[in-house]
């Protein structure tokens, strides 16, 4: 019994004799989807977080999709792991909604039984650990996880929150101003750097109200460029998820007070 | 010797004098279940060893005896429960089948094995349900044995005798309570006269008697506080409460 070996995508670009022609050849080569006849898988999408006057602002859409298809508007991206960091995924759900199950349980076992909470660093590190161990399926382009994560840094005094994003493979960088992920994250970044170098109000000298305001028009415009991006609708009750992490703890922005921000 | 029956029952009960001995100087721990939440109050030594501890969501312990050996129980329990949580589900961690199927039986067979060192300790496990009627108050002795029940007041403390007129007296004193600052006030007073007194059997009504009212903080201690919030909102509702001075006049309701 014979199979033909799967088409391997253009993308990525490879020197012959290098290692990733090596890797085409057997057809086991990155990203590369290596079952024709394999489900499509779903994919969650736009999310990002930026520093404001009173913390950071983490946000995301609630879309979730499978190709073209709409799976559904009611994902919860932001994810609240304990009292003082956020995780805001992009990628595939199925993955990084465990990832987020492992972290949420080990940091609270970590503060229980040691009676102290685990390090900002050492949180950092917890997640770059699950995304190098995903590297398998990240390398046969099934279950890739891209996520944001922000916690407070309680070795400057005052505390203050930070941001860290990630490559797929687990490099985890601290982010100055913002950062952003998933398929309407281009649209997010050129917006975000436009308005930290030219906007009035920077993002980092916004109120509450404006940060929120600020976040959600940033969806919507994603939302007009990028199909799996959900949008911001207010007469069709349709919000994102916002989370503000503060030192003091995370604070959710309901429908109630996102629509209120979006108020003329 | 333990072969023949009469020597083990011996060996037991010798056993069992020794662990009292060890635990009669214990500070007594209380747990008293409010409208708003359960409350758990115990009176340490300080300097870093505490009485009072956060196992889980909605469960706490608190715990008289060998600072090594609550530790013991203590990181068994925090194992236990999370275990429960990451297998199914955090909502599965049920306090009673922790304390019955996992906690009771490893102290009973460290009470049973005559040549290892039994547990030092005794224990009291709290689980806040949605409304006080179904909270979950366990007490666990140092042979395994526990008592389990729902709303009210428990008790742990040294000596069976005083523990259990301690729970009557406080049923009265605490009797139409239903703030938290009010209750924090009768259980340092129960704590302060069962040091006193070693009994409160013959105790009258709390702060009855002008000038006997509890110092605060009992010196040369550190009353530790914890409050298990009940309602909707975020799943652990564990909140460790800083000492402030309660009213420490009659109970109002």
């Amino acid at each position: 019994m014979t199979s033909e070996p799967a088409a391997v995508p253009a993308a990525p670009v490879s020197i012959p004799g290098d290692f990733l022609s090596l890797l085409q050849r057997g057809a086991v080569a990155p990203m590369a989807r290596v079952a024709a006849g394999a489900p499509e898988e779903t994919r969650a999408t736009t999310v990002f977080a930026f520093h404001f006057s009173g913390g950071v602002l983490m946000a995301g859409d609630r879309r979730a999709t499978a190709g073209n298809q709409i799976v559904t508007d009611r994902v919860e991206k932001i994810i609240e792991l304990d009292d003082t960091s956020l995780l805001a995924i992009a990628g595939v759900p199925a993955t990084a909604f465990e990832m987020a199950r492992v972290l949420q349980t080990s940091f609270e076992y970590y503060r229980r039984s040691q009676l102290q909470p685990l390090s900002l660093p050492a949180k950092v590190r917890a997640l770059a650990r699950l995304l190098r161990d995903n590297l398998p399926m990240t390398l046969q382009g099934v279950g890739i996880v891209v996520p944001l994560f922000a916690g407070v840094d309680w070795t400057v005094n005052p505390p203050a929150p930070r941001i860290f994003f990630y490559d797929p493979l687990g490099a985890q960088f601290q982010a100055v101003h913002h950062a952003s992920s998933g398929s309407g994250s281009g649209t997010i970044r050129s917006i975000l750097s436009f308005q930290e170098r030219y906007g009035d109000p920077a993002p980092a000298a916004m109120s509450d109200r404006q940060a929120i305001t600020f976040a959600l028009r940033l969806l919507a415009v994603a939302s007009e460029f990028d199909s799996a991006t959900g949008g911001v609708n207010p007469a069709a009750r349709q919000f994102a998820t916002l989370k503000i992490l503060r030192p003091e703890g995370v604070e959710s922005v309901n429908d109630a007070a996102q629509a209120e921000a979006l108020a003329p | 010797m333990t072969e023949e029956p009469y020597r083990w029952l011996e060996a037991m009960g010798n056993r069992r004098e020794y662990v009292r001995e060890q635990l009669k100087d214990g500070s007594p721990c209380f747990a008293v279940s409010l409208p708003d939440g359960l409350l758990l109050l115990g009176v340490g030594m300080g300097g870093g060893v505490s009485k009072v501890f956060e196992i889980h969501d909605r469960v706490a312990m608190a715990a008289l005896g060998h600072p090594a050996d609550i530790e013991r129980v203590r990181q068994a329990a925090i194992d236990a429960a999370h275990l429960e949580a990451f297998a199914r589900a955090p909502e599965d961690v049920s306090l009673r089948r922790l304390v019955a199927y996992g906690l009771s039986g490893q102290i009973k067979q460290a009470f049973e094995q005559l040549f290892s060192a039994p547990v030092l300790a005794e224990f009291l496990l709290v689980e806040v349900a949605s409304v006080a009627s179904r909270d979950l108050l366990v007490r666990l002795r140092f042979d395994g044995t526990f008592v389990a029940r729902e709303g009210g007041i428990a008790v742990v403390a040294p000596d069976p005798d005083v523990e259990r007129s301690a729970a009557r007296w406080l049923e009265d004193a605490l009797a139409g309570v239903t703030g938290r600052e009010a209750a924090i006030g009768v259980l340092l007073e129960a704590w302060e006269r069962l040091q006193k007194g070693g009994s409160l059997s013959s105790a009258g009504a709390p702060g009855a008697v002008p000038g006997e009212s509890p110092r605060f903080p009992p010196a040369g201690r550190t009353p530790e506080l914890a409050w298990l919030r009940r309602g909707a909102g975020k799943a652990a509702r564990y909140e460790w409460i800083p000492m402030a001075p309660p009213a420490l006049s009659a109970p109002q309701p």
